[in-house]
């Protein structure tokens, strides 16, 4: 078994090879767009020399190798290059953008754990009774209903319905703390709703796997009251598969929020995302492609970090 | 017995969804395309119970010919990587070492992206259409085949009948063919359920957002899409087919969940 840092630092190493690995196919899946990147983004307005300069601005003609290697070096620096069609650096508008998205994956997340490890802990704490049937089906539709479709319901019922909450556009926290608050309670409930499905499902999964064990049948023989059980003793058994799953599941928000965003007019990377792909703007596709996804395989990496410096056992695979 | 009843209502969801998609043209419904300016925006109705859409074309012939596409994506993607990636992941568990790396680290690659924004900066290259957006899942989908199929191999070769097998001479090929990969296949069967309710999620929610089916072929996502305008005045176009995706998803859950109890004598019951 290694120690708990050597455990750290071996997971970073893997790190940078995937690092590298994304950079590589995000770029070169770019490159794979059929026709000219710089006929399809001029369009019908194309002339010769309006096509010449703009491969001349972009470093197009350059071998393949070497425009990845100047890419890779300005990311590197933090410098992502210029966008297509307003000229604008691409880290900027990613900067502007990624506080929205994170406060949404935020809230997002908070939602997800206040829902979903209640749910597991009353079903798991009394298996087969009806709260433990309800959170296996609450459980199951939960991961079975479209994210999208379930923001424009949330979005008919409480916002254009009963008109309790606004339905789209974004106020900065920083302008209107309140405002910014209300806009963002849909959103991270769309988000939230079926990840707390999947985590009280597997809370309860947990639970009842520590229920069963010894110590708690222990301490259920020595007269402690269920209340005291539960907290005292099944919680924090169950906590660890419970955090991880918790981890896993910011990093599938960050790919789920490019819809929510849409359905919300939210402005975060993951509309950036979108955007950029319908107007065809490569660069900028190429540049968030990669940040949304650093973000999701970091996430992950930390989840997997701390589950092993938690539980030894981990450190030892 | 209690916990046969739901991968049972599962299974039937599944084959009532394919009995209904392939008899489709011979059911007595509205063309899912004929335009009706009359009935546009017509509340459900007895004839027309999923109501009309602002074209005043039938939601319920839309929502039975979406289910084509749905269906036909979800399982073209889920045939494609199980044909990609179990023999990636059989060679890569049966040869470790060098051989392993080499197919499994790129596969990570794929692995490290959430799977919505993988499949979105794929369409982005390949451009819209059904087919195009099933080549996009199966590339999404390839590296999870090939781990489980490769975890499969890794847990069964050290098996004392596969050894005995290799002591009476047994080829290579004879050996991961007839002795290992038999069971790798249930392990996969689980994963293509689950896989068949993400595609059916995924391909909503790409032509939801304009980059997966093109406009004219009805899809669920782009009849949502197109409801969105209307949901105030109209709002059966957005109840309907979101019912529908949720129907199909919730059917092959059910049948993972219970191909995973049934299939697997190990697992805990219940969980």
């Amino acid at each position: 078994m290694s120690s708990p840092w050597t455990f750290a630092a071996r997971r970073l190493l893997l790190a940078a090879p995937l690092l590298l690995g994304m950079s590589i196919l995000v770029f070169g899946l770019m490159r794979l767009v059929p026709g000219d990147p710089a006929v399809v983004v001029l369009g019908y307005k194309a002339t010769p020399e309006g096509v010449r300069a703009l491969r001349e601005a972009f470093h197009l003609d350059e071998p393949v190798a070497q425009q990845y290697l100047r890419w890779l070096a300005g990311v590197l620096r933090g410098d992502f290059g210029l966008d297509f069609r307003q000229n604008e650096p691409i880290g900027r508008m990613i900067l502007e953008r990624l506080p929205v998205t994170l406060e949404l994956t935020l809230l997002a997340t908070l939602c997800t754990a206040l829902l979903g490890i209640p749910l597991g802990l009353v079903g798991g704490a009394r298996r087969h009774g009806f709260a433990d049937r309800a959170t296996l089906a609450i459980g199951l539709v939960g991961v079975s209903i479209p994210d999208f479709w379930l923001g424009i319901m949330l979005m008919l019922g409480l916002s254009l319905g009963a008109g309790l909450l606004p339905s789209g556009g974004f106020v900065p926290l920083g302008e209107a703390p309140l405002d910014n608050l209300l806009h963002l309670v849909l959103p991270a409930l769309t988000l939230a709703l079926s990840r707390a499905a999947v985590l009280g499902r597997l809370s309860r999964a947990a639970v009842l796997d520590v229920v069963q064990r010894g110590f708690v049948q222990f301490a259920r023989a020595k007269g402690l009251a269920e209340r005291a059980i539960l907290f005292r003793h099944v919680l924090p058994n169950a906590a660890i598969p419970i955090v991880t799953v918790l981890g896993l599941q910011i990093g599938y928000m960050l790919g789920g929020a490019i819809v929510v965003e849409m359905i919300f007019t939210l402005p975060g990377v993951g509309r950036l995302t979108l955007d950029a792909v319908l107007e065809r703007n490569y660069p900028v596709v190429q540049s968030t492609v990669l940040v949304i996804g650093a973000m999701f395989m970091l996430v992950n990496l930390a989840t997997d970090i701390v589950y092993g410096l938690i539980d030894p056992r981990v450190r030892r695979r | 017995m209690r916990r046969r009843r739901l991968p049972l209502a599962g299974l039937g969801i599944v084959l009532a969804l394919a009995v209904l998609t392939v008899l489709a043209p011979a059911l007595p419904l509205g063309s899912p395309t004929d335009i009706a300016k009359d009935l546009a925006l017509r509340g459900p109705t007895v004839t027309e119970p999923f109501g009309m859409d602002d074209l005043g074309r039938s939601i319920l012939s839309r929502v039975v010919y979406a289910y084509r596409i749905s269906l036909g994506v979800a399982v073209t993607a889920a045939v494609l990587a199980v044909l990609i990636g179990a023999p990636l992941g059989l060679v890569a568990g049966y040869c470790e070492g060098l051989a392993d790396q080499l197919i499994m680290r790129p596969l990570d690659v794929l692995m490290a992206f959430p799977a919505v924004l993988l499949a979105i900066a794929l369409m982005s290259v390949f451009g819209t259409g059904a087919v195009l957006l099933s080549v996009a899942l199966a590339i999404v989908y390839t590296p999870v085949m090939a781990r489980v199929a490769r975890a499969a191999v890794l847990a069964t070769k050290v098996e004392v009948y596969v050894d005995g097998a290799r002591a009476l001479g047994a080829t290579m090929p004879r050996l991961v063919l007839t002795h290992i990969a038999p069971n790798a296949a249930t392990p996969m069967l689980v994963q293509t359920s689950v896989l068949m309710a993400i595609g059916i999620l995924i391909e909503a929610a790409l032509s939801f957002l304009g980059v997966g089916v093109r406009p004219p072929t009805p899809s669920l996502g782009l009849m949502l899409a197109d409801g969105r305008g209307f949901m105030l005045q109209a709002p059966w176009m957005v109840v309907f087919p979101g019912l529908a995706v949720m129907l199909a998803v919730l059917g092959f859950n059910m049948l993972a969940d219970g191909l995973r109890d049934w299939l697997d004598p190990q697992a805990p019951a219940g969980r």
